[in-house]
């Protein structure tokens, strides 16, 4: 007990970064992901293109690669070398937003055409469609593979620790090779495991929220 | 006359959905549709409001004329006329309201949301004014105690006469209906039916595509027959379904009674 005492300051530091780095990848990654989409399934092709390269490089490529990549590529090109931690945002962020505009390109492609018909029978113009009918509708279908991805991005902060993010794997690391001992790992799991059962509780809220407007029963 | 299309022709990539139809219809009128699937009833509808657009033709909907193209003229690349721009056609599609045989509700809205959304976005409504003439709305329908309900909770009778509150609200000039009963149980087509004929009495003008020969009978002032893109026979109901002139409408009926 005594043990745990003495090193749990340092994992609470690691944890802090670990969520510091979800959240922010969270933030910009979740709006970021819609230019994407809306860009690939644009009417101009040079821009479908870039979209489209964009998500198949960052989704065709390991997270680990990018982080590297990412970490050293600025100072060896133009001798400016960024910190850990904005460099980890910076790929996680890029990373997640392809994963996240092929989600909302998938709900959307969900939609009836008929909600299409519908608004446009009633006189709403392309924009009125797209934000009052369109995507709160492809909100509630991207929900669950939103929350799959979000559950992953909880485990892949730890790939940060190769470009010396000093997050909760880092640390944890750190403990086991000094003190010989397995409970830091122990620890770490359950702080791991702690995240997960709490995202999992809101996105189980935010679904439900959302199934007020299913259909019941056998109509 | 409320709606004057003229020298209409209609190609899909391998069909002329279409074939030269001339239809008009004058305010106040019900006119119903008949046909066999794939006569083009349902395109011409849709080329009303828009939803499909023409080849070649000319549509002159309230006194608008928002496509006049020869055959022959330039298309784009859907192989579609020249039309106006968006923004002065959607105004104008703003004319028609439109009642479709899967419904098309909003799913995320309730029913009163529905009906209040483009009134709101599209007219500039006030949410009280929109909500007052929603109720009303509902209260034609039938529906009046289902206000908050989302329809995912409605049965398909209850939903599709949502969805002629939610055409009506925009206080089309013209009402457009695609087989509004096609996709429901035998048992609850009346309900709809009946709204319907309510519209018909109070002179609302309505063009109707449909299978039910007995609204056609009771309240259309028109009927139109058409087969492969083209209209057939038109008359009043007695003379369609009394009397069929040609032969092409005498099997169709025949076919309808066995």
């Amino acid at each position: 007990m005594a043990y745990i005492a003495q090193i749990m300051p340092l994992l609470m530091k690691g944890t802090m970064m670990m969520a510091g780095l979800f959240a922010l990848t969270l933030v910009i990654a979740i709006p970021l992901g819609l230019p994407i989409m809306f860009g690939s399934t644009c009417k101009f092709k040079v821009v479908r293109f870039l979209c489209k390269c964009y998500i198949w490089i960052f989704r065709g490529t390991p997270l680990l690669l990018q982080l590297f990549f990412f970490y050293y590529f600025p100072g060896i090109a133009f001798g400016i070398r960024f910190g850990a931690f904005p460099t980890a945002v910076f790929t996680f962020a890029l990373n997640y937003a392809a994963y996240f505009a092929e989600i909302y390109r998938g709900g959307m492609n969900s939609i009836d055409p008929g909600q299409y018909e519908a608004a446009h029978s009633l006189g709403l113009s392309k924009h009125q469609t797209t934000y009052g009918i369109i995507i709160p509708q492809t909100l509630k279908v991207v929900l669950p593979p939103m929350s799959n991805e979000v559950i992953t991005l909880i485990k892949d902060t730890a790939l940060a620790s190769v470009i010396t993010l000093d997050e909760l794997m880092r640390l944890t690391q750190g403990l086991v090779s000094r003190d010989v001992t397995l409970t830091p790992y122990l620890i770490a799991a359950g702080i791991y495991l702690l995240f997960t059962f709490i995202m999992t509780m809101i996105s189980d809220r935010v679904e439900k929220h959302f199934s007020k407007y299913d259909s019941q029963g056998e109509w | 006359m409320i709606l004057e299309m003229k020298d209409i022709i209609k190609e899909f990539p391998n069909i002329r959905a279409l074939d030269d139809i001339d239809f008009s219809v004058d305010e106040g009128e019900t006119v119903a549709i008949i046909g066999p699937s794939g006569s083009g009833k349902s395109t011409l509808l849709r080329c009303i409001n828009c939803l499909t657009r023409v080849t070649s033709g000319k549509i002159t909907l309230d006194g608008k004329t928002f496509v006049d193209a020869k055959p022959g003229g330039p298309l784009n690349k859907n192989h579609e006329a020249k039309y106006l721009p968006d923004k002065e056609l959607l105004e104008i599609c703003c004319e028609t309201g439109m009642v479709f045989q899967h419904f098309n509700l909003f799913p995320h809205m309730t029913c009163l949301g529905n009906i209040c959304y483009a009134p709101e976005k599209v007219k500039g409504r006030s949410k009280q004014e929109a909500e007052k003439r929603g109720m009303e709305l509902l209260d034609l329908v039938g529906l009046a105690d289902k206000r908050d309900e989302y329809p995912g909770r409605l049965s398909g009778g209850q939903k599709q006469r949502v969805a002629i509150a939610r055409g009506l609200a925009m206080d089309p000039r013209i009402m457009l209906f695609d087989e509004p009963t096609s996709a429901l149980d035998p048992e609850i087509t009346g309900e709809v039916l009946n709204v319907m004929k309510k519209l018909a009495n109070e002179k609302t003008t309505m063009v109707v595509v449909t299978h039910e020969m007995g609204f056609a009978k009771e309240v259309a002032d028109r009927v139109i027959f058409m087969d492969h893109g083209a209209i057939v026979e038109q008359g009043s109901a007695e003379q369609i379904y009394g009397a069929p002139k040609s032969e092409r409408l005498k099997e169709f009926l025949g076919s309808l009674i066995n």
